[in-house]
């Protein structure tokens, strides 16, 4: 450890300063392969410069982010030093921090293209699939109606994981949704469903506002004003869902539930306490007369007018629905992606909520989107393109800001915002070196931690207290008291930090480290993925002095640094 | 402007209902707002308001599961669909409660009965969702529960202690703060006899400040002595939790300052220790309480189960009542018993009852409403509600009338709906007369 820290500290005094426009300029001209996403990186910036910097080229840089009012252009954050840029992209593509040997290989790294070739090599990490794996597992239950329903959260992620670390394109993963049936502990394709319990309206609801960004819900009970969906459009995309069952299944020991078909005979009764009803068509209900049966609709896709005859099977209606829904014919479905992978990475969306695109909605840069998204429809819903594409632009690599203002022009920083659950945990059971992280040992790890919420496992218990609807505007996630009594308080915390015991990160590092300054570099890099700047040092020099005792004071600098403000967020 | 206090402020226009978070934050520049967006007599008229509001509080008893009514509330001895519970006489003439709340008979005074509750949601995640926010559980709004919507009405924002608490095991579909926020979710007790998780400072108090003290040095190390939206909001937020464990109002939390006879007179379960600290937190001025006791779900062995939960919610429901008006404090703070559904007149062949939604009961107390009455009946088999049915909207109604909230306030959902607190309905007024 000590060799390391000693490269490390000698690292951070001959390298850093800002990297240069010209750099990244020169990886736009890199490697054959990594030609396409790189170019529409280029592109993206380009037309950004278009539409929202009125500077042709989208070169222009400065020293400070603010938007210079008196001459009219648009002042752009510059770019971000490398150890910023590891720490973001890393945390952005597989949700921790680099660790110490990643960082220092990569600041000595002189090669050009290193922050495409780190791109690459976090992509091909399992732990990609996963973290975005875990976004889309909270995406989906987050709204769910029904806690029963986080039984299918652990398939789910485990499934996206896979898929997403397999390359996977997201038109057929969206479609496997729409179109799945089965256990919902073992086909994690059925998370949609199985997070609406089946019923109808709501599936509809969530299908239309997660695969295609348009919140059709708002017209299930009657035509918007300001809207132009209409009531009768929300359920003819209805009408492509009313066959679809959840039932209770016994799996083993295990209770579980398995969407289902229902194409002859649905329950003639509904059993106390059993799940909704249906009919093999879906009914439009009478407002003025709700205990009637309704009108009859016939399957419709609101967004491109193609129908389905009443009367087809369960999969012959879905899987129509899910290739319809992901055709090239609707250009909604790949902007709906590529506006929540960019608001995740850049900060902030094209639109937002991220999930409320659509026609009449505003929209930051229209043909920025179009064009990103028409590339990314061109490259085959090639999930992994994309985020080369966005990682690429000068956009995302620039220096972070706080959120802007709504007069202020968007995209000229990165936008800083809070990390997710799962990347805190993951951060912080690094940070502590205790791989069970607080709560106690996963005592099955084979199996996926039952998910976000309550299920069990120290992950979960997190996910209780840090966990947030990743589909929320980011500026509207506040953080809670619960929060900061764990970090301050957590007695399992408390004792991985603990300085007295040989065996805890911090005991170690006490006494293998003789230098006070090494000690902070290396905490500063497991807590914050980055070394302490001047002011920093001579704080935590001042804090050792003053306190008298070196382990209770590095205790205190631990501490500190895990209750500090930029622990919890991205930059 | 003092950071401290913009935080604060935030929290007082939102549960105005003026403008949301997002509106704050980014509509109105703080500058603008210091300047006189939202001025000093605005901000002073919702302090105004918020006083005169100040020291009603609620304690909900939720009863998880669904409570048999004919063992409980609404006896039927005459009746087959009665079973083999029977009535007794309550200290109210012609009010009677089945034979397994001989302590609640005693305080019937203060007890107005509703015996006419009708629903149509038999399920119990959807049922426990609509019974905590009178709305049905959908996708697209976050629906807040009871509790967050009276503390962000009602909390106190100067109050060290959480204003919604909720104590006792977990049960589901309860809901949160949803759409107003993670600032009212409720604070979780899992266990009354303990502390809550986290509260207590593992260092001596002058190391923990020393503590606070470095990690406000090393973010001015850091960020320099501009503070950005996220570094204000972290202060203000380790302000407030660590003023909340270092807070002699903790005490609160801690049953064992209690003298024993006080133990004794609410019982050893428990629910009986959480109804104590329900009591001790109003009034050391948390504004909502919620205490669960479950396994109500009888369907078989109805009679022998019911009767043994009855046994473990009677006395510390009477006497959390009796504690309360003999503090003085049952005029201001509204009980409410209820569960999610009621159960099946029909016993079925394993001696259970089945969920039943169409005709059931709750109980309320205190807080301005007239005990010793009973609103609605049902049917002479408990089959239907025979006399003045109170919908859910009804029932939530008349909960933000005893508490002095506005139930057409509009809070805002994500994509700017309009959501009230109630739609539709009307209070039972008779409780209040």
């Amino acid at each position: 450890m000590r060799w390391l820290i000693c490269i490390l500290f000698a690292v951070s005094t001959l390298s850093g300063g800002p990297s240069s426009a010209a750099e990244v300029d020169q990886q736009v001209a890199g490697k054959s392969e990594d030609q396409a996403p790189l170019e529409a990186a280029a592109r993206v910036d380009a037309l950004l410069a278009e539409e929202l910097f009125h500077q042709p080229g989208g070169t222009a840089n400065s020293d400070d982010g603010t938007a210079d009012s008196a001459s009219g252009t648009v002042v752009l954050a510059p770019l971000t030093d490398h150890e910023d840029f590891l720490r973001r992209v890393t945390l952005d593509l597989v949700g921790r921090l680099p660790s110490p040997a990643e960082i220092t290989a990569f600041v000595l790294d002189r090669s050009a293209g290193k922050r495409t070739a780190a791109v690459e090599r976090l992509l091909a990490l399992p732990s990609f699939g996963r973290n975005w794996a875990r976004y889309w597992r909270d995406v989906i239950f987050y709204r769910r109606s029904d806690d029963r329903a986080l039984l299918a959260a652990g398939a789910a992620e485990a499934y996206l994981a896979r898929q997403f670390n397999a390359g996977e394109p997201w038109d057929k993963l969206a479609q496997s949704f729409v179109s799945a049936t089965g256990d919902v502990r073992e086909e994690g394709a059925t998370a949609l469903i199985a997070a609406q319990m089946g019923e109808v309206n709501d599936v509809t609801s969530e299908a239309s506002r997660i695969f295609l960004g348009v919140q059709i819900q708002c017209a299930q009970c009657h035509d918007h004003p300001t809207d132009r969906w209409k009531r009768q459009q929300f359920h003819e995309l209805a009408a492509f869902f009313p066959r679809i069952g959840l039932r209770p299944v016994r799996n083993g020991m295990r209770p579980s539930f398995e969407v289902v078909s229902h194409d002859q005979d649905r329950p003639r009764r509904r059993p106390m306490g059993m799940l909704p009803l249906g009919e093999l068509e879906h009914y439009m209900p009478d407002l003025k007369d709700p205990g009637s049966k309704g009108t009859l609709v016939q399957p419709v896709f609101f967004l491109t007018g193609q129908k389905l005859p009443n009367g087809e099977t369960d999969h012959q209606r879905r899987d129509t629905l899910a290739e319809w829904m992901t055709s090239e014919a609707n250009p909604w479905f790949a902007k709906a992606f590529v506006n929540r992978i960019w608001a995740e990475l850049v900060g902030e969306g094209f639109y937002e909520p991220v999930d409320d695109l659509g026609p009449d909605r505003a929209c930051a840069a229209p043909r920025t989107i179009d064009y990103l998204a028409g590339q990314f429809v061109a490259n085959g819903y090639d999930v992994k393109w994309l985020f080369r594409a966005i990682a690429g632009t000068q956009c995302y690599q620039r220096e972070s800001r706080p959120r802007r203002n709504p007069d202020q022009t968007p995209f000229t920083a990165n936008c800083s915002q809070p990390l997710r659950s799962d990347q805190i945990f993951d951060v912080l059971t690094a940070a502590l070196g205790t791989l069970e992280g607080p709560g106690g040992r996963n005592r099955n790890p084979q199996r996926p931690m039952g998910g976000p919420f309550g299920q069990g496992g120290p992950r979960a218990q997190f996910a209780a207290v840090f966990g947030y609807d990743p589909s929320d505007r980011r500026d509207e996630i506040s953080g809670s008291i619960p929060q900061a009594l764990l970090l301050m308080n957590s007695p399992l915390i408390g004792q991985a930090m603990n300085g007295r015991n040989p065996n805890s990160t911090l005991g170690r590092l006490l006494a293998e480290v003789a230098d006070d300054d090494q000690v902070a570099v290396d905490l500063f890099l497991r807590c914050l993925g980055r070394e302490p700047g001047e002011a920093e040092l001579t704080a935590c020099h001042e804090h050792v002095r003053t306190t008298n005792d070196r382990v209770s004071a590095f205790e205190d600098i631990f501490w500190a640094l895990i209750n500090g403000p930029e622990f919890l967020h991205r930059h | 402007m003092n950071l401290h206090l913009l935080h604060q402020l935030r929290l007082a226009v939102t549960r105005e209902g003026v403008i949301g978070r997002r509106g704050f934050l980014r509509g109105v520049s703080v500058t603008g707002l210091a300047a006189g967006a939202l001025n000093w007599t605005d901000l002073l008229s919702l302090r105004a308001d918020e006083l005169r509001r100040q020291g009603m509080a609620c304690i909900l008893l939720w009863m998880q599961g669904g409570p048999s009514q004919f063992e409980t509330i609404d006896p039927k001895p005459g009746h087959a669909n009665g079973g083999e519970t029977k009535a007794i006489s309550t200290s109210v003439p012609g009010m009677q409660l089945a034979e397994h709340l001989p302590n609640l008979a005693k305080v019937a005074g203060e007890l107005a009965l509703l015996r006419s509750l009708t629903t149509k949601e038999g399920n119990h995640q959807r049922a426990s969702f609509l019974l905590h926010t009178a709305h049905v559980p959908t996708a697209s709004v976050h629906y807040p529960t009871i509790g967050s919507v009276v503390s962000a009405e009602l909390g106190s924002l100067e109050s060290e202690l959480p204003s919604f608490v909720r104590i006792g095991r977990r049960f589901p579909n309860t809901g949160n703060g949803g759409l107003l926020g993670t600032d009212f979710n409720p604070f979780v007790v899992p266990n009354p006899a303990k502390l809550p998780d986290n509260t207590q400072v593992a260092t001596k108090t002058d190391r923990f400040e020393r503590r606070l003290a470095l990690v406000r040095t090393l973010e001015t190390a850091a960020a320099g002595s501009e503070a950005t939206p996220e570094i204000a909001e972290h202060r203000g937020l380790y302000q407030k939790a660590s003023r909340m464990v270092l807070s002699p109002q903790m005490e609160a939390f801690d049953l064992s300052r209690e003298p024993d006879q006080v133990r004794e007179a609410y019982g050893q379960t428990d629910f009986a220790a959480g109804c104590l600290l329900a009591r001790r937190l109003v009034e050391a001025g948390v504004t909502f309480v919620e205490v669960g006791l479950g396994n109500w779900d009888t369907h078989d062995d109805n009679f022998n189960r019911t009767k043994a939960l009855a046994g473990e919610l009677d006395q510390p429901f009477a006497q959390l009542i009796a504690d309360l008006k003999g503090r003085g404090r049952l005029d201001k703070t509204l009980v409410i018993w209820m569960g999610e559904f009621g159960r099946t007149p029909r016993i079925n062949p394993r001696g259970g009852r089945d969920h039943f939604p169409r005709a059931f009961s709750a109980v309320l107390a205190g807080g301005g409403v007239r005990g010793g009455q009973v609103i609605g009946s049902t049917s002479s088999g408990g089959d239907d509600v025979a006399d003045r049915p109170v919908k859910v909207e009804d029932l939530f109604r008349t909960f933000y009338k005893s508490l002095g909230i506005d139930p057409e306030k509009e809070n805002m959902s994500p994509i700017g709906r309009p959501i009230k607190i109630v739609e539709g309905g009307a209070a039972v007024g008779e409780l209040f007369s």
